[in-house]
């Protein structure tokens, strides 16, 4: 073999071990909720279960009553990636179809909401809807705030998308007698709906891990959503790290899944939105 | 009434409901609770008259007892250190990851996106994950470091003070580090190939053509990489609640942290709102870089 090949396999096997270090706290969350209660505070560690057992997640999901967390989260991601998904398409589209003062201003507003920390905005909300009512529907409270979080990223992301649309596919569209409602809906939204996709799976993963809205509305444990399930239990001085590990795995691992199949479609939606 | 309908069919009507719509939504979610915020953190709020429309105005006040807290320099310090030490962190080990993947052996782009998992994991899974690997008696993290001879005795990461924060900050480095060498790796990407065959030819080594090539020509990248890792620093929260819960004895309390524990566990909402408008400066002033710094692409 050539001396540029033996580099590149070097290469490629450096690169396999690093990937193996940095994602070796995924590794441990699976083999963890796999070991018996003795073993995971074995000295030293085991690396791999001497005697695995899956005891630790129908536990768990029991004890814990994940089905309803988990239908929570779902309900409450649904109801973010909807809203954000409906508004911030067509608010993307003219965003990147035009280019004057207005415009910019638009940009503006969007590039600077996209940085307010939910932490800072938790407080306002939260005083907000407890005087309008709102904390008497705490679900539908936290998945209005939770699209407001989302959309301006969703919306930087998106708009990058609309911008590869061609603009004279929808101009020949209009000539033909379409309207530009007509044209928007038939020529461009169909164009740009694989990244649209892309988009509203990433929404919908961050909203299903959505933490602080969550806690700090919505006090009626058979409404929360399954980070705040998780919370219960952990912290400094978490014990149970055998049913923690089985809750996270159960909780990430349709994520990863999604991830692992959708992963150079993400990678892609992201680079071609986060730095333009 | 016909002609508006006309408009919002077929002409600009349509563009400004697609456009109003979304921004309304915003403006009534993010930008009016935006101003309620400075406007309670001027205001006295508690318990009694938090349903009510008019509080009594109070100056200064809220500012002022925050700032005379005993923890306030410790917080400001702890944010200061969590700042530093995960930006620091993340683009080293992110800068480093992207230049290595650059190399473009076979296989290398899937590789590297792999580790974009990261970045879809909730905050409160990874929290939780690492609250285990740092754990000081059977945490795997103080075995490996024993194993190499780093470390002699187990060390309390959570627990002990004076590494409590590096317990959280060591969490956000492994969060972050994915989405920096992603966008450095667009960077990197986007410098021409003849500038470094060029510099070959005049002699240039390796590290020169790093300094004197990749470094100028990344220069909107990093300082667009560099604010938005503070921007996500600082709406880093999850973590906290799952690694140590600002303690102990508010040795990891960040701000942001603190404006959510004044709210939420102490329900004073108008110190709770005053930490987190002196936070909203820090922000503001990121993104003021972050949009300079991608204002020209944005515009494209």
């Amino acid at each position: 073999m050539s001396a540029r090949g033996w580099t590149n396999w070097a290469l490629l096997a450096l690169a396999l071990a690093l990937a193996a270090v940095y994602l070796f706290p995924l590794y441990w969350m699976y083999v963890t909720a796999l070991k018996t209660g003795t073993e995971i505070f074995a000295n030293p560690p085991t690396f791999w279960p001497q005697a695995p057992v899956v005891d630790a997640f129908p536990m768990v999901w029991e004890t814990r009553t994940m089905a309803t967390y988990l239908s929570n989260s779902v309900l409450i991601a649904a109801g973010v990636t909807a809203i954000t998904v409906t508004l911030g398409s067509g608010c993307a589209y003219v965003l990147a179809r035009y280019r004057n003062g207005w415009i910019d201003v638009g940009l503006f507003v969007v590039l600077m909401l996209q940085v307010l920390p939910a932490s800072v905005m938790v407080t306002p909300l939260f005083v907000a809807f407890s005087q309008i009512g709102l904390l008497s529907y705490p679900r539908t409270a936290v998945i209005l705030a939770a699209a407001a979080k989302a959309m301006p990223f969703f919306v930087v992301l998106v708009r990058a998308t609309f911008m590869t649309v061609p603009r004279e596919l929808e101009e020949a569209a209009m000539v033909d007698g379409a309207s530009r409602a007509g044209a928007f809906f038939r020529i461009v939204l169909p164009l740009a709906r694989n990244g649209i996709l892309v988009c509203a799976i990433l929404t919908f993963m961050s909203a299903f891990g959505e933490y602080i809205y969550s806690k700090s509305i919505i006090q009626t444990p058979a409404l929360q959503p399954a980070s705040v399930g998780l919370s219960t239990f952990i912290g400094p001085n978490a014990k149970d790290w055998s049913g923690i590990m089985a809750y996270a795995a159960i909780y990430v691992t349709p994520i990863l899944a999604i991830f692992v199949l959708l992963q150079r479609r993400i990678v892609s939606g992201l680079t071609s939105g986060a730095l333009k | 009434m016909n002609k508006v309908l006309r408009s919002v069919r077929d002409g600009v009507g349509f563009d400004i409901l697609l456009i109003g719509a979304a921004l309304l939504f915003l403006v009534a979610f993010a930008g009016v609770p935006l101003i309620y915020n400075v406007l309670m953190s001027f205001q006295k709020v508690d318990m009694f008259n938090l349903g009510a429309f008019v509080r009594p105005l109070v100056g200064f006040a809220n500012y002022a007892s925050v700032v005379a807290q005993p923890e306030f320099w410790l917080v400001a310090r702890n944010t200061l250190l969590f700042v530093v030490g995960s930006i620091g962190g993340q683009f080293v080990l992110g800068f480093a990851l992207a230049l290595f993947f650059a190399r473009g052996f076979p296989g290398a782009a899937t590789i590297r996106g792999l580790f974009l998992v990261s970045w879809v994991m909730p905050g409160l899974v990874v929290g939780a994950i690492w609250s285990w690997i740092l754990a000081g008696d059977f945490g795997v993290l103080n075995h490996l470091l024993k194993s190499v001879g780093t470390i002699q005795s187990n060390i309390f990461w959570k627990s002990d003070p004076s590494f409590s924060i590096w317990a959280v900050i060591i969490a956000n480095i492994w969060l972050g580090l994915a989405f920096n060498m992603l966008l450095l790796s667009v960077g990197l990407h986007g410098i021409p190939r003849e500038l470094y065959e060029a510099a070959r030819v005049d002699g240039a080594n390796t590290w020169q053509r790093f300094w004197f090539i990749t470094l100028p020509m990344m220069r909107s990248t990093i300082g667009a990489v560099l604010s938005l890792g503070l921007i996500a620093t600082l709406q880093q929260f999850d973590l906290f609640p799952a690694i140590t819960e600002g303690g102990p004895a508010n040795s990891s309390m960040v701000s942001q942290y603190w404006a959510w524990q004044a709210s939420f566990k102490l329900y004073d909402f108008a110190k709770g709102a005053t930490i987190s408008v002196m936070m909203l400066v820090l922000v503001l002033l990121a993104s003021v870089i972050y949009v300079r710094s991608t204002r020209h692409e944005v515009r494209g």
